[in-house]
């Protein structure tokens, strides 16, 4: 009696430690093409070749009616756009004069820069996903940028926060099978999406998981108290390829088209 | 001396004609997204670069006369996936290019299909994308 009272505590304490021992995180590693590269108000199917309707079998194609997606501002900001103070709509009102005017000055992946964080989630030419039990490296085809997920506990020092990058400081957290993950440390001549400015203040919270086999779901909410009226929240969504050649990124090199590396 | 002085003529002369010309880079915002024109002609070169590619093509004039055109298209990473290769366009070959024209009016456009002489097309992005 005595015995099997403090045996079946025992027990149970053993139990409930091993299962939360066997629940391993999920693993994220793999490649991935984005659903929803430029939202739903970018251009989506079709945006980049011309767009449907599908040629009757045999047919070629009927001829492109644009190059790429309009990305000038030309038409304004989208209603789901990141709402600016007017400081900060200033700022991208005199961006989008000089890009209808043909102008590439502000478009840093014209540089051959990194995207930097949030808009290097869009990941349009494709990401990598690399994780270990204490880090998740993310890479992003284009421009050949990557950003590290520190899981292990650590946080941002001074010396970091007075060190912004273009992919930030990140760490992060598991909540049950999502990851969460704290972005700080960020350089304010990047932007949030398409030319949208932020200043040096921005955070970002994402929310990344599984939402049914092989998609991966990144919810990402911007914060930045001197540029946005409101917090700024998107959804990208990738597919898992699984197999060659659509599993294999491509290496960039975005320097051999600069006329200095020539 | 007279002999040295040509020579170094001749060989500035030269310089521009290596195959190492470089263009600008261009963000899409220097072209005309939503307009598409069509140029015919014959390809000059074929360049398979990061972080685009270009074109270079002899396009007819449409007085018998040719004009050369540098027709930007995207990265190899993104044409690798849309059909396209590092040798799939050779000096020589026919091509009909459908290209967004420059805002500033220059021989430059952006590429948004090339159909070959046999009829095979080239899009600017993988189907689907």
């Amino acid at each position: 009696m005595r015995t099997s009272r403090i045996v079946v505590p025992i027990l149970t304490v053993i139990a409930l430690s091993s299962s939360v021992q066997t629940q391993s995180p999920p693993d994220f590693a793999g490649v991935y093409r984005p659903i929803n590269a430029f939202g739903p108000a970018g251009g989506g199917r079709g945006a980049r070749a011309g767009g449907p309707p599908a040629p009757a079998p045999g047919q070629p194609p009927p001829p492109p009616t644009r190059t790429a997606p309009l990305s000038d501002g030309s038409q304004g900001r989208a209603p789901t756009a990141p709402q600016l103070t007017p400081e900060y709509l200033a700022k991208w009102q005199a961006m989008s004069k000089a890009r209808v005017a043909g102008s590439s000055e502000n478009d840093n992946t014209a540089k051959c820069l990194p995207p930097g964080m949030p808009a290097m989630m869009n990941m349009a030419y494709g990401m990598e996903v690399m994780q270990t039990k204490d880090k998740i490296t993310f890479f992003s085809e284009l421009n050949d940028a990557l950003r590290r997920v520190y899981l292990d506990g650590r946080k941002p020092t001074p010396a970091i926060l007075d060190d912004p990058t273009y992919a930030g400081y990140s760490t992060g957290h598991w909540e049950g099978d999502t990851l969460v993950v704290d972005t700080v440390s960020l350089r304010d001549n990047t932007y949030i999406e398409g030319f949208t400015p932020h200043s040096d203040q921005m955070t970002i919270r994402e929310r990344i998981r599984f939402v049914s086999p092989g998609i991966l779901e990144d919810r990402i909410a911007v914060t930045d108290p001197k540029a946005l009226v409101k917090p700024w929240e998107t959804v990208k969504t990738y597919r898992k390829m699984t197999g060659p050649p659509e599993d294999q990124l491509r290496e960039f090199a975005c320097a051999e088209g600069i006329e200095h590396a020539r | 001396m007279r002999t040295r002085i040509i020579l170094s003529i001749a060989l500035l002369a030269a310089l521009p004609l290596g195959d190492t010309r470089a263009y600008a880079h261009h963000s899409n915002v220097a072209f005309a997204v939503e307009t598409v024109l069509t140029a015919t002609g014959t390809v000059k070169e074929w360049q398979w670069s990061n972080p685009h590619t270009w074109l270079i093509v002899d396009v007819d004039d449409g007085k018998g006369g040719k004009v050369e055109w540098a027709m930007e298209g995207r990265a190899p990473g993104v044409l690798l996936r849309a059909g396209w290769s590092r040798s799939v366009l050779k000096p020589g070959d026919k091509v009909t290019v459908h290209y967004s024209p420059s805002k500033d009016g220059s021989k430059v456009g952006m590429i948004a299909r090339v159909t070959m002489a046999d009829g095979k097309i080239l899009p600017n992005a993988p189907p689907g994308d």
